[in-house]
């Protein structure tokens, strides 16, 4: 009987948190998919993938970023914009320019851990 | 003892150990805290091995599976109940495991995802008509073997063995934040909940009345257990090992199943991302096969009709009824567009919310003398059973407040 309420009040309070603190699982999620991102570039260029694999795989990460980026409590701020930048990467991008937006990321994502 | 035996606790312990949810939650485990959480899947599958080798014992001897159990002990409405999470938890586990199956399949070949799940099930459909049931685990159950070329993999990258040896130990990393420390909660809660899935118990126990166990097959269902189960944790710490040493100093979680087959392509090239998708291919759809037989088993056995696949179809209808229906419905949640990892998630944590109202029953007819006689529950059972079922309740108090908090682990 008591834990309902206390699961109610956990429940509304991660539903209405806004803000980076809300938004930093996004964080996390877009710079762990741009490095993924990078890490598939790299292997591929490397000739150790299958280009069927390397393809989904891509459909896959930018279609999983696309809905990390809508579900940003503040898709203007400085994470939002770079996680833009990150999508508007083309497929084949460079892994070294792919790994630099995600540690932008991965930045922003340790100060705010650390705030 | 026919080696092939053991192709029951193969199957369980592969669909169990390395379905969808692990892949993904090995993986993450493994980047995110390198080798400390192997100790939970250590402590995990001991448990696996005890309540598994406690259903079959109790199927070859009681001649009960896990539901008639429920029933019985639980009494209708409570076990009502269980068998209702059950169904839910097995349901969504189930429509994970297509969804995964459909995913790894446009990996392999790049035809359409839902294409490939309308495909897959009528297959796997097709597959259980046709199969006796000792081919469906010899088929599923070996060929997810395949998926040994992750522990090769392991030995080809040179991993620091020490560390991975003290992962064993349970431990917590140190300099870990409030929100970290929550997050690893949460990741040893879902772990323990995906080793000890129940799909898995329902399907070994009655995967051990379809095969007909009698007294005399206690030696196997022991081997079955600890061989099946021990090889199935051993190919998820190596997904686990892998990441913590590939992963995460490249700060990736994997976020899709697709990331875990790298594991193996970047070792051995081409030919190691193929067998890596296709033992996954294998395990994930043995796991489909399961947890939508469990399912019909579960729901047969509970309200006593003719069940089992050493039946004709047509001999136990409702039950055949009941594991096609079951399929469909898995399709159907998948063809909405649903997400799978959201599906995993929500399978890990509906499935810990039932694991100890399924484990109890259990726990209570393997030590009770008037049904099972000398092969009763001894000391050493006794006191696993026990501590484990204490476990499993802890796990489960713990766990939604442990979701809601890091919004399913991801911090």
């Amino acid at each position: 009987m008591l834990r309902s309420p206390i699961l109610l009040l956990l429940l509304l309070i991660a539903g209405c948190s806004k803000g980076p603190d809300a938004d930093l699982q996004y964080i996390k999620q877009a710079r762990s998919l741009g490095a993924e991102w990078a890490l598939i570039n790299e292997q591929a260029a490397k000739g150790q993938l299958t280009q069927t694999y390397v393809a989904s795989m891509h459909q896959w990460l930018r279609q999983n970023l696309e809905t990390t980026a809508t579900s940003l409590t503040q898709p203007d701020s400085r994470y939002g914009l770079e996680i833009h930048a990150l999508l508007a990467q083309p497929d084949d991008a460079p892994p070294a320019e792919l790994r630099g937006h995600a540690d932008v990321l991965k930045h922003i994502e340790d100060s705010l851990e650390s705030a | 003892m026919n080696p092939l035996e053991l192709t029951l606790g193969i199957m369980t312990a592969v669909g169990g150990f390395v379905d969808i949810s692990e892949l993904v939650f090995a993986a993450k485990a493994g980047s995110t805290f390198g080798y400390a959480l192997i100790s939970v899947f250590f402590i995990g599958t001991i448990g696996i091995i005890v309540f598994s080798e406690m259903s079959g014992r109790v199927a070859a001897i009681a001649k009960q599976p896990v539901f008639n159990l429920m029933r019985h002990r639980l009494g209708l409405s409570l076990g009502l109940l269980v068998l209702a999470g059950s169904v839910i938890s097995n349901l969504i586990t189930c429509a994970a495991e297509v969804g995964g199956v459909a995913l790894i399949l446009n990996y392999l070949t790049g035809a359409p995802y839902f294409l490939m799940a309308i495909v897959m099930t009528a297959l796997m459909i097709i597959s259980i008509w046709v199969l006796p049931f000792k081919w469906i685990e010899r088929t599923y159950g070996l060929l997810g073997l395949v998926m040994l070329v992750f522990l090769a993999a392991l030995v080809a990258i040179h991993p620091p063995w020490g560390q991975i040896a003290r992962g064993f130990v349970p431990q917590i990393p140190a300099g870990l934040s409030t929100k970290e420390l929550l997050t690893f909660g949460y990741f040893c809660v879902a772990i323990l909940s995906a080793v000890l899935f129940p799909y898995e118990v329902y399907f070994y126990s009655s995967g051990g009345i379809e095969e007909g166990w009698g007294p005399k097959d206690m030696l196997t269902n022991r081997l079955t257990s600890i061989i099946g189960m021990g090889l199935g944790s051993t190919l998820a710490v190596a997904i686990l090992a892998n990441s913590a040493q590939l992963f995460g100093p490249a700060n990736v979680d994997p976020e899709i199943p697709g990331t875990a087959a790298l594991e193996a392509a970047i070792p051995f090239g081409h030919w190691g991302l193929i067998l890596a998708l296709a033992g996954m291919f294998f395990a994930v759809a043995g796991a489909a096969v399961e947890t939508c037989m469990a399912n019909a088993y579960g729901i047969a056995q509970f309200f006593g009709w003719k069940w089992g696949r050493h039946k004709k179809p047509w001999e136990a209808p409702r039950f055949t009824f009941a594991w096609i229906a079951l399929f469909l419905l898995a399709l159907l949640i998948v063809l909405t567009g649903v997400d799978v990892m959201m599906l995993v998630e929500l399978a890990i944590l509906f499935s810990i919310l039932v694991l100890p109202l399924t484990y109890l029953p259990l726990l209570l007819l393997s030590g009770d003398r008037k049904y099972m006689g000398t092969n009763a529950n001894g000391p050493l059972a006794k006191t696993l059973g026990w501590l484990y079922f204490f476990i499993i309740t802890a796990a489960a108090i713990a766990a939604l407040p442990l979701f809601t908090l890091t919004s399913g682990g991801n911090g």
